[in-house]
């Protein structure tokens, strides 16, 4: 390519959205220049995480097989805690991981998974260029030609904001304004090493396996959670809280995650683990409620985290998955359309075909559940007390268990009727 | 035209280095990166070659894993780049590594200039500017912190412990800078396009018929830990406590 020509397509970021669509696109033959800011691929990507495979699967058939990932999860879990005590809901399931087909998903560190994923759209012709920091775009008669990094400009038909949440690149294409903290949340987390044998057995996992777990009740009432992915021979542990709240707590992140580690039913999973890394980063919250009314404009295309494209449903966070899909749709949006112009709005339709848009709505309702503040404090409190009650024999002679209950809802400041209404809510959400 | 060569260094990334319970090192998961002081050879060449109208161009002596170095190294400004693939440079002594770059050079043709850094950021062994001009007959000006060029004559400035002294040589030379001598930009994005493009030529161990078995043998490594004393003085008034560190450290014989 000479210095005047231009390329088909550029792509602001190299995360799991750009990557998908860079590799779609090569693959289709198109010239495509990837442009991440950090000195590889991941480098400056942090995720729970997990990774469902289905995803992988729909960028080439297979190749979850080879991908870098860490643990196929079969075992997922739940995990209520309050001070001093916990319980842990382990779901087993042997079909998460068939004889046949790849698994329904893999634990995954990003700086790995990424770098991967890289290198394949670049064995399928993809060019990605990394260290460079994309600072604008090129509008020219209310159209998007290109892109500005430092001194540089470079030409496209279409340029991918695959730039991640709060997305710079869209906030400057006029598509999304500057996030509201109430629609973001902050994500920390620490890598903790730890022998595999270690990890299996405080587990409970075979060889290969892994677990997922949520943690409810871990962040003093506040909006949020925590969550625990076993690798290969590391943990990921983290919490995810509303920088709002925090803020009006006082209490800082880092302080609320140091009690979180050293809490007596969490302490002893990571015990003798050393930890290797660690980091922060925004996921959105809103889910559908979120989208910008626009994901894409003449020239331009949102997707993945850059679009809104996360399902936070308090159990589990999707995002990579949404982020690929989202990248293949735009791929095949460009090539559908001889006239680039087009490229939207049949990005629009693919991601229908993809299923991507439909999942996104039928999850919309989680929001609302995840609002009930009640969640984070008085229910695993009370659930927690509950268990205590029952499992409590101390010579005395036990209240009977509706007694029990009714105390314990006052204690917890529950009226019936609140319980009946959250439930409704709850109920409608799903 | 005039020819610059840059040598630079394929070095382990500093920040990826763990040093495991038992003081042994561990460096899995470790990445690559032209050593940081090479970094500002790559510059200086450039600009040298800037004064001098000629052709910087870049050479290292690496395994295989080095060739992703080339990239990185001609987004620098450099036009060409040169490498040496062996395994043996990960055994290499101060010998082996200048016998080898010094026959490459030699390959290459004509050159006008060669720039090295004072030390490589991992051995720092300051061996490898001396060591290249003895094996190519070459004048050796090291510890340079800046530099000028007035046709074929070089003057540079040698920051030394406590002076700073200015020497000049005729063209061809060698010099070793100092990290002090410039800042080198990060490349741009034109920069990182094109360095794929630019003309890169590896040589292999055979091609350049020199003995690459070090004299040197590196028999262990091993990180080692500072052994702190950890004294708190918190008896007394605070003048008295500043008394007693002064004591203390006197005693150490530090003051
Ligand atoms: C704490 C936490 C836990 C999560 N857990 C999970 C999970 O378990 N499973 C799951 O599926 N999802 C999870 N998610 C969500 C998931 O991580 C994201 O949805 C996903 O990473 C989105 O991918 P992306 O490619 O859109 O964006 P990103 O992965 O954020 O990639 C964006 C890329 O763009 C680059 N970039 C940004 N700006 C520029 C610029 N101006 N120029 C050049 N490059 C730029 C960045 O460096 C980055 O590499 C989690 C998120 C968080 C924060």
């Amino acid at each position: 390519m000479s210095e005047t020509e231009k390329f088909d397509a550029i792509i602001i970021g190299a995360g799991p959205a750009g990557i998908a669509c860079a590799y779609t696109l090569a693959k289709a033959g198109k010239e495509v220049l990837v442009i991440e800011r950090a000195d590889n691929p991941g480098g400056k990507n942090l995720t729970g995480g997990r990774l469902y495979t289905y995803a992988l699967e729909m960028l080439e058939e297979g190749l979850s097989e080879e991908a870098a990932l860490e643990r196929k999860v079969t075992h997922e879990q739940i995990m209520i805690l309050s001070e001093g005590r916990g319980t842990t809901i382990d779901y087993f399931d042997s079909g998460f991981s068939p004889y046949e087909g790849p698994p329904q998903s893999y634990t995954v560190l990003r700086a790995r998974f990424d770098e991967w994923l890289a290198g394949k759209a670049e064995e399928v012709g993809a060019n990605i260029v990394c260290g460079i920091r994309v600072d604008d775009v090129i509008e020219e008669a209310g159209k998007i030609k290109g892109i500005i990094a430092g001194d540089d400009e470079i030409y496209s038909d279409i340029v991918i904001a695959a730039d991640g949440v709060n997305s710079f690149i869209a906030q400057r294409a006029g598509l999304i304004p500057d996030i509201p903290a109430s629609s973001v949340g902050v994500g920390v987390k620490e890598i903790i090493q730890l022998d595999t044998s270690v990890i299996e057995e405080r587990f409970h996992l075979q060889d290969g396996e892994g677990a997922a777990r949520m943690i409810l009740g871990c962040t003093e009432g506040l909006h949020g959670g925590g969550f625990l992915y076993t690798n290969i021979d590391t943990i990921s542990l983290g919490l995810v809280l509303m920088p709002e709240e925090v803020a009006a707590a006082g209490k800082p992140v880092a302080e609320l995650f140091q009690e979180f580690k050293n809490h007596p039913a969490i302490y002893p999973l990571i015990a003798g683990g050393s930890t290797v890394e660690y980091g922060a980063h925004l996921v959105s919250e809103d889910g559908y409620h979120g989208l910008p009314k626009k994901l894409y404009r003449e020239g331009l295309l949102l997707v993945g985290d850059a679009a809104g494209f996360v399902i936070n449903s308090g159990y589990s966070i999707r995002g990579i998955d949404l982020a690929i899909l989202s990248g293949i749709a735009a791929a095949n949006g460009i090539c559908a359309s001889s006239d680039i112009a087009k490229a939207g709005p049949q990005y629009i339709k693919e991601m229908e075909k993809l299923n991507l848009l439909p999942t996104l709505k039928a999850a919309s309702g989680y929001r609302d559940l995840l609002n009930i503040p009640r969640i984070y404090s008085n229910y695993p409190y009370l659930a927690n007390d509950f268990l205590g009650n029952l499992f409590t024999v101390n010579g005395e002679v036990a209240a009977p268990m509706k007694k029990s209950l009714k105390a314990l809802l006052k204690k917890h400041n529950i009226s019936f009727w609140q319980l009946f209404k959250d439930g409704l809510r709850g109920y409608r959400a799903l | 035209m005039a020819r610059i060569v840059a040598c630079y260094k394929w070095v382990i990334d500093e920040s990826d280095i763990k040093v495991n319970p038992d003081l042994s090192i561990n460096l899995q998961n470790s990445k690559g990166k032209i050593s940081d002081y090479d970094k500002n050879a790559i510059e200086a060449a450039v600009n040298a070659a800037e004064l001098l109208e000629g052709k910087p161009v870049g050479l290292t002596f690496g395994n295989s894993k080095c060739k992703a170095s080339l990239k990185d190294a001609l987004s620098r400004g450099l036009e060409e780049a040169y490498f040496i693939n062996s395994e043996k440079a990960d055994k290499a002594d101060g010998r082996v590594t200048a016998a080898a770059l010094a026959t490459a050079i030699q390959e290459m043709g004509e050159v006008d200039l060669v720039v090295c850094a004072e030390g490589a950021s991992d051995t720092y062994a300051r061996q490898t500017a001396p060591r290249l001009g003895a094996c190519l007959d070459l004048p050796v000006i090291s510890s340079v912190n800046s530099f000028t060029i007035e046709g074929k004559t070089l003057t540079a400035i040698r920051k030394l412990d406590d002076c700073l002294e200015t020497v000049k040589v005729e063209l061809p030379a060698i010099i070793a800078v100092l990290p002090e001598i410039n800042h080198p930009p990060i490349p741009g994005l034109k920069a990182v396009m094109n360095a794929g493009k630019k003309k890169m030529v590896e040589f292999a161990e055979a091609d350049l018929k020199v003995d690459l078995n070090p004299k040197n043998q590196v028999l262990d490594l091993q990180a080692y830990v500072m052994e702190r004393k950890n004294i708190v003085f918190a008896d007394g008034e605070l003048t008295e406590q500043v008394k007693n560190l002064v004591i203390a450290l006197k005693k150490e014989g530090v003051i």
